[in-house]
């Protein structure tokens, strides 16, 4: 009998642990008393920047510090997996940093606004200590802005262009990289081959790649009334010849970004869409690299954007030094070194004439792909769940093989009902 | 206290001064007793059995960590449940994932506990060799498996081509995703299993089988009516620590498959996670953890019944 209580017992409590126990797991307090004249202040700073792109952010935040001696910004790096389970908690009980980067995906904050967690960034304009938000990448700011206040401000905005191993297009005898999304799928056929993939696709826990491929067909996943146009003819078009190529085995399927990666990385796959932070362990495993934009699809240019938002606890008890870090962060001398360090396009719209940045090669092709790039699924509701419920299931089964138009049918069903369409 | 004619009024005196001394002592003692227990009391209290209670109150509710008012939506949590396709899905998944390691386990611990009972420097080394993978962290193993599987650059696929085979996508097929992650699973745990198995037939009194095998029992009917029978508390206790562990699991799937391909490995604990920290429906979360609870309780008891555990033999 008390085994099996116990055994009973330990398992709620691991469960329960999980839930619930994340209510004393806050970080540290920001500091005991209110700024006066003279007195150092302490913010900390939450950010899932574990990857290559982590000195990048690392210097940023040394600079800040060293030209604001009142100011003093401690950053912790740590995976996002982890501030998903504790920034909720910590925030919303008036705890935990003082700025935070809650997710890589902008839609996250919708989550944290239900809590009154976040600050409305209000100190902004073209001033010393102001963010500019009008010089900032739109798309971002747009996705940031809830009836009319600004929740945060891009950390990054990335750009996904088209990586391509230099050695393997030689020894298939093509010369260039594909123009147009004609020569990109004929030119991934032509790369396939001797256990190489032309194209190295993923399909789940990645930024997504295949929302691209459905763009460049001129093809979409939801309207303006967030409503699943996965069924249309063109959708079913696109989504059977992109599957057929991962049938086919001119691409893998079933990776996740990670997969993905290392598919590239081991010079398995000829091609990938990836961003800026993927190009430095490219080289350094030693891949002839080529970075390319992405090819023209049906209707022009087109990429995808990610942007990583950067909010302010509204608990905080030093709003206006936060914003002033906001500000410095998106200003044009941070955004300047922060691109040359870590090869992302600048968050602002204004740096596009600057000579250094025009000479580096790596930013200016992510920068130049800014005009054309979209979001996914910018500001539809339950967009965590359409992406894992929805999408990734939908692109899994159909590179499997199942019926295209079967598939569109029932996840049109499910998107629909996850968005509260109402067509 | 069959004393003297005049003893009884006299006991009537002494009688409670003693009970009393005697409960007294009994305090002083049982105070000991709980002043060593109170830190371990106090932890459990506020780590496993608020949080419990805390857990069950979640699942009442739509829960959002922090909101200065809950919504109250009484049984709707666990009413959507049992709407819910994917958790159906992630039931089954889990039950699948559950019988079939907790047998293989017992299967195969029973088989090497066997074979490697002789105290030879052989069998021993062989022993910890099984038991080698109980010791390292189960995500620590998850991607070591995930590594090696990798249909692209993994050693398992690498031994494939240079026998001529094409590589399989073990982790990225739905139909060999979860078989495999039971495999590893089993692969780590089945050491764990040999050492107390091990420890139960090391337990077995030699005259058992003295006697049986003057009653003309051999091999089979050796290990029938004599091993079997005298293990069963030791297979009771594997059994249902693997059971446990078993319906619990999460950490092996989040790391090697996260759930998916096409939510084939996606198993309870998994979807709890997803509910409760991605998609931030704590209320949700809790009632996944409830009815995973009573499964749970249900299974054991099963098990305790199964096995006889309170009969008398």
């Amino acid at each position: 009998m008390r085994t099996r209580f116990v055994a009973a017992a330990a398992v709620t409590a691991a469960t329960a642990l999980a839930l619930g126990g994340c209510a004393g797991a806050a970080g540290q307090p920001s500091g005991a008393t209110g700024p006066s004249a003279g007195e150092k202040v302490q913010l900390t700073l939450w950010t899932g920047f574990t990857g290559g792109d982590r000195p990048a952010y690392e210097g940023l935040v040394k600079a800040f510090n060293e030209s604001h001696p009142n100011i003093q910004v401690t950053m912790e790096v740590q995976p996002w997996d982890t501030i998903a389970q504790k920034l909720p908690a910590a925030w919303a009980t008036g705890q935990g940093p003082d700025l935070a980067t809650p997710n890589f995906d902008p839609n996250i904050l919708a989550q944290y606004l239900k809590t009154n967690s976040l600050l409305p960034i209000t100190k902004t304009g073209t001033g010393e200590g102001q963010v500019d938000s009008d010089h900032l990448a739109p798309a971002a700011i747009k996705a940031f802005t809830q009836d009319g206040k600004l929740y945060a401000v891009p950390a990054n905005v990335a750009t996904l262009q088209l990586y391509y191993n230099k050695k393997l297009f030689e020894k298939a005898g093509i010369a260039n990289p594909p123009a147009t999304v004609d020569e990109f799928r004929a030119d991934a056929q032509k790369l396939t081959g001797n256990g190489v993939y032309g194209l190295s696709l993923a399909d789940h826990e990645t930024i997504q790649m295949w929302p691209i491929l459905q763009w460049l067909d001129g093809s979409d996943i939801v309207d303006a009334s967030n409503c699943s146009v996965l069924n249309t003819p063109e959708a079913i078009q696109s989504l059977s010849v992109w599957s057929k190529l991962v049938i086919d085995k001119n691409a893998p399927a079933g990776l996740s970004g990670a997969e993905s990666d290392s598919l590239f990385s081991a010079g398995k796959a000829a091609m990938q869409l990836n961003g800026p932070w993927a190009a430095a362990g490219y080289k350094d495993a030693g891949i002839d690299l080529g970075v390319a934009a992405v090819p023209t699809g049906a209707n022009g240019a087109v990429t995808l954007a990610s942007t990583v938002p950067l909010s302010v606890s509204a608990k905080t008890k030093y709003p206006d030094q936060a914003q002033e870090f906001l500000a410095w962060w998106t200003g044009k001398e941070a955004q300047k070194q922060f691109a040359l360090a870590s090869g992302f396009p600048p968050v602002r719209t204004d740096l596009g004439d600057d000579p250094q940045l025009k000479a580096n090669d790596v930013v200016a092709k992510f920068a130049a792909a800014l005009p054309s790039a979209r979001l996914y699924l910018p500001g539809v509701p339950n967009a965590t769940k359409v992406d894992a419920e929805v999408y990734v299931p939908l692109i899994g089964q159909i590179t499997r093989g199942a019926d295209v138009t079967k598939s569109v049918t029932d996840a049109t069903a499910k998107l629909n009902q996850l968005t509260g369409c109402s067509k | 206290m069959t004393a003297s004619p005049v003893g009884a009024p006299v006991e009537t005196r002494v009688a409670p001064r003693r009970r009393l001394h005697g409960a007294r002592r009994a305090w002083l003692r049982d105070r000991a007793a709980w002043l060593f227990a109170a830190p371990s009391l106090l932890i459990i209290a506020v780590f496993i059995i608020w949080p419990i209670v805390q857990s069950f109150r979640y699942s009442l509710y739509d829960w959002t960590v922090g909101a200065s008012e809950q919504q109250w939506v009484g049984l709707d949590n666990y009413v959507q449940l049992l709407h819910d396709d994917l958790f159906w899905n992630s039931l089954w998944v889990t039950l699948v994932f559950a019988v079939l390691s907790v047998s293989l386990q017992l299967v195969l611990g029973y088989a090497a506990a066997s074979a490697l009972q002789a105290e030879t420097w052989l069998a021993k080394a062989v022993r910890s060799v099984y038991f080698f993978p109980t010791i390292v962290a189960l995500a620590t193993i998850g991607m070591v498996w995930r590594f090696l599987l990798d249909p692209s650059i993994g050693l398992v696929a690498g031994i494939t081509k240079t026998f001529g085979g094409t590589p399989i996508g073990w982790l990225q097929d739905p139909d060999l995703a979860l078989p495999t992650v039971i495999f590893v699973n089993v692969w780590k745990n089945v050491g764990f299993t040999m050492v107390i198995l091990l420890a139960g037939l090391k337990g077995i009194p030699g005259h058992l089988y003295e006697a049986a095998r003057i009653d003309g029992a051999d091999g089979f009917r050796l290990t029938r009516h004599v091993t079997l029978p005298s293990l069963r508390p030791t297979l009771l206790l594997a059994g249902m620590m693997l059971t446990i562990n078993s319906l619990q699991v999460f950490d092996l799937v989040y790391v090697m498959t996260t759930g998916g391909p096409l939510n084939r490995t996606d198993t309870l604990v998994n979807m709890l996670y997803r509910e409760g920290f991605q998609y931030f429906n704590q209320g949700y979360a809790s009632a996944i953890a409830w009815v995973l609870f009573l499964i749970i309780l249900g299974a054991s008891a099963l098990q305790l019944r199964l096995m006889r555990y309170n009969d008398v033999d």
